[in-house]
């Protein structure tokens, strides 16, 4: 597992998070490129369901990223993503996952260096839990059977 | 950029309305313009627009960074139709009369063709001394103008610094540099201008008692901003200049070269933004960097008048816990070793002298006019006040002395953000009149393909990779991901375009599109928010629906981010080209909603700004509807007598109620009230009971605009209402005209401000009560000489010019004597003798004053049933003390949160009836830019319910941020498409997926899911 590198889903809201990722671009603030995101309209249109699949599939860990609390450009979407990423977090809690696979993340459109900042730690909090443990299931059915 | 060149055939064909200078201001005037459908020629002196806002970190009253707000606005702009921004221009000279003016512009080299430019930054990186970029401290650009739009975004050549041209020409891989390139001089048909030339901020180095300009640690408040600034010197961390370390104890003195006496270096008036900007670079110094960082701010009055800015500086104190000292220190003194600095202080209540130690003194600079304004007044043949600044009309503070040329932003004033949008939207709207707006023609539409039907063909993909030169190509190999996206089975064509938004590739797509019949296209290059609506334009020229292409952000997101690791940044990339062209599998076309909209305008409310607004709309051929519930036009200005400037404002209103009365456009309707409200921006119905038998009434209206007003204050305190000689400053304005007699029998006047504001119950500044009572004041100083005049106040917020009323004041003799919140004056009627007893500072004991007359400062209080009853019935948001909430404070100061809604005058926050007449006008000018558009497009990305899956569990109507879904007769849930903002949070709560929201639905963004790891869907 020495040369895991995680596979890393953020699901970005139009204007900010996405825009603060086009931001740490042109300011050419290098961040992982494990980070790929995936443009939604507002956090508020993130599904837990979204979250879960993209785990399923094989994500090592998934983040939502909107706007700064009380900044939401539709009033208040980040708040309740933050509520179904608490509630995603729960659930991997129950099946005994880390919920620390899932995150919430807030930024305005300016903060290039907050998305690369974050996206820095995430990928680096994923690569000290190691792959997603469907993967590691998939590769290994004996160990599977096991369990 | 590319329209700069398209433009100027059709535009010297026709006449535009020339703005001169590229700040917010002359921004904001220009997008109004272009957008009610007026050619507009915006030049600006520097090598990229955006003027004095980009400089700045933060802004308040929310500190945040709000030119990320704008930006998106700008990229609109990019696809206006009717603008072309010209940079490095200025006027020789303006010939002609309103409205058939011709002006001169010049045009400086760049030496950069900005249609070839990038905007790589290799020219600026290897030879930063020959390229220009950016104002301020520092060669980068500040952070929010990175959009490629917000400016052309491009560099300019400083030719002077070049000493081999051969090196630039070779670095520049588009080939854009211009050796040759010459001074250009154009002739333009102009029909008015606008001009928002801004003011200079004032170079303190002639503060020798201050230092600046000596002692390395004594900033301006404009180099304090660049410091925190991301963007800045320091790359956004607070640090001194002399040794880069942190400050523990910054302060900041105020009216730093403002309202001063000493005219070689001070100028006598205020600058009007320094409090605020003080306030929010203390509190973002603690907020941002340590709470523990000591903070001071050294002031003379404290001037926090506008919307809720009270409520800022009452943070400021009690939240941040920012030191405030009254006292304008007379001398900083550097420590040689430690580069600190000793500030020398008195206070009014105390005989000696302090000294204290701070790491960094910020001194807080105003606005000057610098002498390149004083010239180009001299050209356009305008008067400028005695403080240099344009003379404007009294009750029409847009107009200069000459007609067909209009003022806005701090040229008019010193003034902040929100008060320079409404101007400029103001003499935008001004502008506006003395040129029809060019109707669309109906050909431009048409020209478009009709779109094919792609629902029965299977996908037949097209990917499209640009290398953006060194920008994408040059971090990784574009083949490789053309050779990878080929290995699709649907992708029918994948090819590399050189820049893909260049018009040589769009064509080139184009052509690919129709030989091949695509019907699913991926554009793998820069960003969506940037460049999706030209691809989305080349879809339908192709003949597609302009909702099946997807572009996959190659540059902002992976080259440029990724450019320390290549190799990885090509795997990313094609992993981000999959992602998108499994997207576009399940991509559907859509269908624009749109409606055609009404023509009409309701205005509520007849005071002065509504009446202003109705005749702003009515003069541009629109039909108002102006609705007041009094039985008469005119409202609370009517038992105004004259202004501070000394304007009639009785006569004013006479000929505006008669100019209101008979425009043919207007219909007052009086004694009317709204009783009413549905429908959606464009396409209101509003019913009205009017008249002394409540008729009702129904109107259908595109726009409306809120003039309600506000109500003058009556607190029931210091005998207000039990004794005649105690009244309100209104009712001493009809008393000195209307009785002179009365006023030359007064011996001693006492005017207490702060009468019911900056207090609970009534927490923001009234604004206009300190220059009504030194108005007063005068007035009675006219009439009767010898009367002795004390005005006890709390802070003095002559803000502007006004400052000259107040030192004419003190020169006069009237006695300011200050008083505290906490020890408020006291007002005695002993057997019909009136006195009032207060703290004198400078005495250190109370005094007692007897009074003739006392005249209350009252202000305004928020007209809370009103406001209360429009915000339900309109769904409006309203402030905590019951003003209406503009959509932005900052940026949007007239539009409300819903769209179609306009807010003016005193229903938005206290201020003067020249402000008033200003909102009116911007808020017709807003209400204008809408009404052009003729049609109502509501977009494609709205929810849709499925009514089969739908089990009316009332989770959607819950979770709506703005109330859109209800249950319909047939028992499911419905979301009006016309309604829906497209956020998309119903469709991700509803536990029976029974709404999905279009463009984003659940299996495009599965399928997606898909792409990054299965790959085929």
């Amino acid at each position: 597992m020495n040369n895991f590198e995680p596979e890393i889903v953020a699901f970005c809201c139009h204007y900010c998070a996405y825009t603060a990722a086009d931001m740490a671009g042109s300011k050419r603030i290098f961040y992982p490129p494990n980070v790929k995101i995936i443009r939604v309209p507002c956090t508020g249109k993130v599904d837990a369901i979204h979250i879960l699949k993209a785990l399923e599939k094989g994500a090592d860990g998934v983040y939502v990223a909107g706007c700064l609390e009380g900044d939401c450009h539709f009033k208040n979407g980040n708040t309740r993503a933050k509520h179904r990423v608490t509630y995603v977090q729960k659930y991997l809690n129950d099946l005994g996952w880390e919920t620390q696979r899932v995150a919430m993340m807030n930024m305005s459109a300016g903060m290039g260096e907050r998305f690369a900042g974050t996206a820095r730690e995430f990928t680096e909090q994923i690569r000290q839990l190691g792959p997603n443990p469907i993967k590691i299931a998939a590769r290994n059915p004996k160990e599977q059977a096991a369990i | 950029m590319q329209q700069h060149k398209d433009m100027n055939d059709q535009q010297y064909n026709g006449k535009s309305v020339l703005v001169i200078g590229g700040g917010v201001g002359g921004i904001r005037a220009t997008l109004d313009l272009a957008e009610s459908g007026r050619n507009v020629v915006l030049i600006d002196k520097s090598y990229a627009i955006g003027g004095l806002m980009t400089q700045l970190d933060r802004t308040f009253p929310t500190n945040n960074c709000d030119l990320c707000t704008v930006s998106p606005h700008l990229s609109e702009s990019g696809r206006q139709q009717h603008m072309d921004v010209m940079p490095m221009t200025t006027l020789e000279n303006l010939t002609g009369g309103s409205p058939d003016f011709t002006a001169t512009l010049v045009t400086q080299p760049r030496y950069i063709d900005i249609n070839k430019c990038t905007a790589c930054g290799e020219c600026a990186k290897r030879y930063p001394d020959w390229v220009r970029f950016t104002p301020g401290l520092d060669p980068r650009a500040p952070t929010c103008m990175r959009y490629p739009q917000a400016t052309p975004y491009a560099f300019s050549i400083d030719m002077d610094k070049v000493t081999d041209i051969k090196k630039l020409q070779n670095i520049c891989k588009a080939n854009a540099i211009l050796p040759d390139d010459k001074a250009v001089t154009k002739k333009q048909s102009v029909a008015s201008v606008v001009l928002s030339v801004g003011a200079d901020v004032f170079d303190s180095t002639c503060l020798d008692n201050y230092g600046a300009g000596n002692y390395e640690n004594v900033v301006t408040g404009l180099q304090y901003e660049r410091i925190m600034s991301a963007s800045g010197p320091f790359q956004g961390d607070l640090a001194r200049v002399s040794d880069r370390k942190r400050p523990k104890k910054v302060a900041w003195i105020q009216c730093a070269g403002s309202r001063g006496i000493n005219s070689k270096r001070d100028v006598p008036y205020c600058s009007s933004v320094c409090c605020m900007y003080a306030l929010k670079e203390a509190m973002v110094t603690k907020e941002r960097f340590a709470k523990e960082i000591e903070t001071t701010i050294f002031y003379m009055d404290m001037r926090t008048f506008g919307k809720d800015y009270e409520n800022y500086f009452d943070r400021a104190q009690n939240e941040y816990g920012i030191r405030m000292v009254r006292s304008r220190p007379h001398s900083l003194v550097e420590d040689a070793q430690t580069k600190n600095l000793t500030v020398t202080y008195a206070q009014e209540e105390e005989p000696q002298c302090h000294t204290e130690s701070f790491d960094m003194v910020v001194l807080s600079t105003g606005f000057r006019i610098g002498e390149e304004t004083k010239d180009l007044a001299g050209r356009l043949g305008i008067e400028l006040n005695r403080h240099h600044f344009a003379q404007s009309d009294t009750f029409n503070p847009v107009q200069t002395s000459k007609a067909g040329v209009y003022v806005c932003g701090v040229f008019e004033s010193p003034k902040d953000i929100p008060e320079t949008m409404v101007q400029a939207s103001a003499a935008a709207s001004m502008a506006a009149t003395n040129l029809p707006a060019i109707v669309t023609d109906q050909a431009e539409k048409e020209k478009f393909l009709p779109e094919r039907n792609v629902s029965q063909e299977p996908e037949k993909i097209g990917v499209f990779v640009c290398d953006c030169g060194f920008d994408i190509g040059g971090v990784i190999d574009v083949q490789k991901i053309v050779e990878y996206a080929g290995t699709n089975p649907d992708v029918a064509v994948a090819q590399a375009v050189g820049y893909g938004c260049s018009s040589e590739s769009m064509a080139h797509i184009e052509k690919q599109i129709k030989d091949h019949q695509l019907n699913r296209v991926v554009i793998a290059g820069c960003s969506p928010r940037t460049h999706e609506t030209k691809f989305q334009d080349l879809l339908r020229r192709a003949g597609l629906n302009k909702y099946l292409v997807e572009m996959v952000n190659l540059r902002d997101q992976n080259t440029w981010a990724h450019m320390d690791a290549p190799k990885e940044a090509l795997k990313k990339a094609i992993k981000l080209v999959q992602i998108g062209i499994s997207g576009v599998r399940r991509s559907r076309p859509l269908l624009d909603n749109t409606l055609p909209m009404s023509q009409n305008a309701l205005v509520i409310g007849g005071g002065v700004t509504g009446m202003n607004a109705a005749l702003m709309l009515a003069k541009q051929g629109i039909q108002v509807y102006l609705v007041e519930r009094a039985p008469a036009l005119g409202g609370l200005a009517r038992s105004i007598q004259k202004t501070i400037e000394g304007g009639d404002v009785g006569a004013y209103m006479d000929d505006l109620i008669k100019r209101t009365m008979a425009h043919e456009n207007i219909q007052v309707l009086t004694r009317s009230i709204i009783v009413d409200h549905a429908g959606i921006p464009g396409l209101f119905t509003t019913g009205i009971q009017t008249g002394l038998r409540m008729t009702y009434l129904k109107i259908e209206h595109a726009v409306t605009i809120l003039a309600t007003g506000a109500l003058p204050n009556r607190p029931d305190e210091y005998l207000l209402g039990l004794n005649e000689n105690v009244m309100t400053q209104i009712d001493l304005d009809t008393l000195i005209e209307d009785d002179t007699d009365k006023i030359q029998g007064m011996n001693q006047v006492v005017m207490i401000q702060c009468a019911g504001s900056r207090e609970p119950g009534n927490p923001n500044c009234s604004r206009i009560c300190c220059q009504t009572a030194i108005k007063n004041a005068l007035r009675i100083k006219k009439t009767n000489p010898d009367a002795d005049i004390f005005i006890l106040y709390r802070d003095i917020r002559t803000y502007g010019f006004q400052e000259d009323y107040y030192r004419e004041a003190r020169n006069l003799g009237i006695k300011f004597i200050r008083y505290k919140a906490s020890q408020k004056p006291e007002v005695k009627d002993s057997a019909g003798e009136l006195s009032v007893k207060t703290h004198d500072f400078i005495l250190g004991q109370p005094i007692e004053i007897a009074a003739d007359c006392i005249a209350l400062s009252t202000g305004f209080i928020a007209d809370d049933e009103t406001t209360e009853d429009l915000s339900m019935m309109f769904h409006l948001p309203r402030t905590r003390d019951h003003y209406f909430l503009e959509d932005h404070v900052k940026l949007r100061p007239v539009d409300m949160s819903v769209r179609g809604f306009f807010i003016a005058g005193t229903a938005h926050s206290p201020q003067s009836i020249r402000e008033s007449v200003n909102q009116a006008q911007a808020a017709a000018g807003r209400a204008v830019t809408l009404l052009a558009k003729k049609e109502i497009n509501l977009g494609a990305a709205h929810a849709r319910v499925d009514s089969t899956k739908c089990a009316s569990c009332l989770i959607c109507v819950r979770a709506c941020p703005f109330d859109i879904p209800f249950i319909n007769a047939e028992g499911y849930s419905q979301i009006d498409p016309d309604k829906c903002h497209g956020c998309g949070t119903c469709a991700a709560d509803c536990p029976a997926k029974a709404i999905q929201l279009l463009s984003f639905e659940d299996d495009q963004i599965m399928a997606k899911l898909d792409g990054l790891f299965e790959r085929y869907n």
